[in-house]
């Protein structure tokens, strides 16, 4: 593409420039501390560099995350380099060659790759600059962690798993029979997939329970309000309950039902976020699981951090700890309390603690 | 007509175009028969549907897009392509999320933050205006920058924790109903009134036109046309930020992504109803038929029980043959669109 007007240049040219500029000076300062010690096995624990990324901060979530990887940073005096990407796969690349280009000895990264295919050239080029790479979420089915010694776990969460941990709750919440909507996610996605069929598990447990109908609000607040507010219409007083694959949706879907006036209905979600932990105190919602960002982002670099200081030898890493579904946590209004201001505790991030809430590995 | 002198004092006031009244009418009637035709096979086919609840739902649904529509319609009129609504959307709901009552300050400015936040969009549009005829960027890349431009105001401003809107007024708009419909969708009647007034009865809406129509045409009669752009570009950007305030209404939360997905979808109801992308025809009434076309489509289909993955492919399919049928009449008159 071909840039001859100036002002649009200018116009992207200044959000880059800022994006650059803050990456430049940052990753400078981290370079210059990693340059010091030369240990040939280990590195000093002060010359680690801590870099966490995500796709973008106002996305309360991810924000909680980067918090993660600074209170874990702030735990052994280092400070993490907080980079985001806005959700664009060149550009989460680029930020990956530039850091690889630099000091990579006692780089440790903690990533979340955009997408499955954005995994493979970030493990590759840590793998190659000996960088300590954590990815979670999303990875290839077929690429495998034991094959890379660089590449020293992989984590994520079983949706079918939590799919069916709120259509259990939201079962119970209507008194185990009745009938119920389903908000889908992206309907290409895993994780719209897995959620899905983890709401079929529960179905089939609790035969009294109807699946009226089920659409897609694509993840998003306001497509879920107005499917919420067309269903409404369509299926009337037979909804008792709505299960939405994530908690924007479910948000959208208790505005839809406040405009309705209708507040008779059992609304579950999955994610934890902000707004969803307030409806759950005000009781307007039923359940929601938390995957716990601030663990997310402290774990993999506490993960890269004991591996780069010598404290856990990359070899010993059990293969069923390289690529494993970690624990998730059902939210409820007896236990919300718990996590409106979730904090990690040093605890979790101990080396010879790192896997304890492993799932199992994933088959 | 034969006098040379009459016919140069026909061409100075370019007031009253000439507009060939049956043409017209073979011209337009393609959206509202196509609408008309579709909600009769969605009422045959659904009991859900053909309630008075849901057509004040499909409605209510229709009230935002419907806005934006106005907004774009104009820079459609003009020949221009606007791709700047998602970033002043998502400005002007955080903006307002944040001047009104809410859980993130103390301001409660009420009516007034409304008209900031409406201002501030009318600015961003404004901006767009300006560097198409000033810097002589294409609108496309004009508006794509400021639309970018919008957002990261927006996510400044949005600082990780999102803005939920306590103010009475603007909860108000989307709870609160009159004659069966929400407040909001009187706004979006509201504005579709205006805007058609603007459009048929002021200098600007129909310089719009003509700019689109034929800008050297103009240009040559003397017209300064620079202004009147920008003054198009303002007056959308002034709609899209009205139809952010009314997502943060809806919402009840002031959301970056207030307006994602508005532009195509604003665009291809423009497009449906009747408005040309290369200028010059259509409008605001138009723009408005394909709104509720595209409105209808997606109730309907949800409504009728069309599995959620069918419908992209479904809705998509309905879009083309509706433009199609658009089209034909105009295609017997030779009218070819590019």
């Amino acid at each position: 593409m071909k840039f001859t007007s100036r002002p649009t240049a200018a116009a992207l040219g200044v959000a880059l420039a800022a994006a650059v500029l803050t990456g430049c000076t940052e990753t400078a300062a981290g370079g210059g501390a990693a340059g010091g010690g030369e240990a040939a096995a280990a590195c000093d624990p002060a010359d680690v560099q801590l870099v966490g990324q995500v796709r973008n901060e106002s996305n309360p979530y991810e924000a909680s995350w980067l918090d993660g990887g600074d209170a874990f940073a702030e735990q052994v005096g280092l400070t993490q380099e907080r980079l985001t990407y806005d959700g664009d796969s060149t550009r989460q690349q680029e930020q990956i060659s530039q850091l690889l280009a630099g000091d990579t000895e006692c780089l440790v990264l903690n990533v979340l790759p955009n997408g499955d295919s954005d995994t493979p050239p970030i493990v590759e080029g840590a793998q190659a600059a000996g960088a300590y790479l954590v990815t979670q979420w999303n990875k290839p089915a077929d690429l495998d962690v034991t094959e890379y010694d660089h590449w020293l776990s992989h984590i994520t969460y079983d949706g079918v798993a939590s799919g069916k941990q709120i259509g259990d709750a939201l079962a119970e919440a209507i008194g185990g029979s009745g009938g119920i909507v389903a908000l889908q996610g992206i309907l290409d996605t895993g994780a719209a997939k897995d959620r899905f069929a983890g709401l079929e598990e529960s179905l089939a447990a609790n035969p009294d329970v109807e699946l009226l109908d089920d659409q897609t609000a694509n993840f998003s607040r306001a497509e879920a309000l107005e499917v919420t507010k067309t269903l409404l219409t369509k299926h009337g007083d037979d909804i008792k309950g709505i299960w939405a694959a994530n908690d924007d949706m479910a948000l959208g879907a208790l505005e839809a039902l406040q405009q309705a006036g209708r507040d008779d209905v059992a609304v579950v979600g999955i994610d934890a976020v902000p707004d969803a932990l307030t409806a759950i105190e005000d009781g307007t919602m039923t359940a929601t699981v938390s995957s716990d960002g601030p663990w997310q982002g402290g774990i993999g670099l506490a993960i890269g951090y004991c591996v780069a200081t010598g404290e856990l030898a990359a070899e010993d890493i059990a293969d069923e700890d390289r690529a494993w579904f970690a624990e998730q946590f059902l939210i409820r209004q007896d236990n919300v309390a718990d996590f409106v201001s979730p904090e990690t505790s040093a605890e979790d991030f101990a080396c010879d603690n790192l896997f304890s809430r492993s799932q199992g590995a994933i088959s | 007509m034969t006098s040379p002198a009459e016919a140069d004092t026909e061409v100075v006031p370019p007031a009253r175009r000439p507009r060939p009244r049956r043409g017209v009418s073979l011209r337009d009637a393609g959206p509202p028969i196509a609408l008309v035709v579709l909600f009769g096979v969605f009422a045959a086919l659904s009991p859900g549907f053909r309630t008075v609840s849901n057509v004040q739902n499909v409605l209510d649904a229709a009230a935002v897009l419907a806005v934006v529509a106005c907004g774009i319609s104009f820079v459609l009129m003009t020949g221009s392509i606007d791709l700047s609504a998602p970033g002043i959307m998502g400005a002007s709901a955080i903006t307002v999320a944040l001047l009104v009552a809410n859980n993130r300050n103390d301001n409660d400015l009420g009516l007034v933050g409304i008209v900031v936040a409406v201002g501030l969009a009318a600015a961003l549009g404004c901006l767009s205006g300006l560097a198409l005829v000033l810097l002589k960027v294409p609108s496309f890349m004009a508006t794509l920058g400021v639309s970018a431009v919008g957002l990261g105001v927006a996510t400044l401003l949005f600082a990780g924790v999102q803005p939920n809107v306590t103010d009475p007024l603007l909860e108000g708009w989307a709870v609160e109903r009159f004659a069966g419909l929400a407040h909001l969708t009187w706004i979006a009647l509201a504005c579709v009134l205006v805007a058609w007034a603007v459009q048929r009865y002021t200098r600007l809406g129909r310089y719009a036109f003509a700019i689109g129509g034929a800008e050297e045409v103009l240009a040559l009669s003397g017209v300064r046309v620079a202004p009147y752009k920008v003054a198009v570009f303002t007056l959308a950007g002034a709609f899209y930020g009205l139809a952010g305030v009314m997502v943060t209404s809806q919402l009840g939360a002031g959301l970056v992504q207030a307006g994602k997905g508005y532009d195509f979808a604003a665009i291809t109801a423009a497009v449906v109803g009747g408005t040309l992308l290369t200028g010059g025809r259509g409008g605001i009434l138009h723009s408005t038929v394909g709104v509720l076309l595209v409105t209808v489509l997606t109730n309907g289909l949800v409504q009728v029980g069309v599995s959620p993955y069918w419908q992209g492919g479904v809705q998509g399919l309905i879009v083309v043959a509706a433009v199609a049928a658009a089209v034909i009449p105009q295609r017997r008159r030779n009218q070819v669109t590019k």
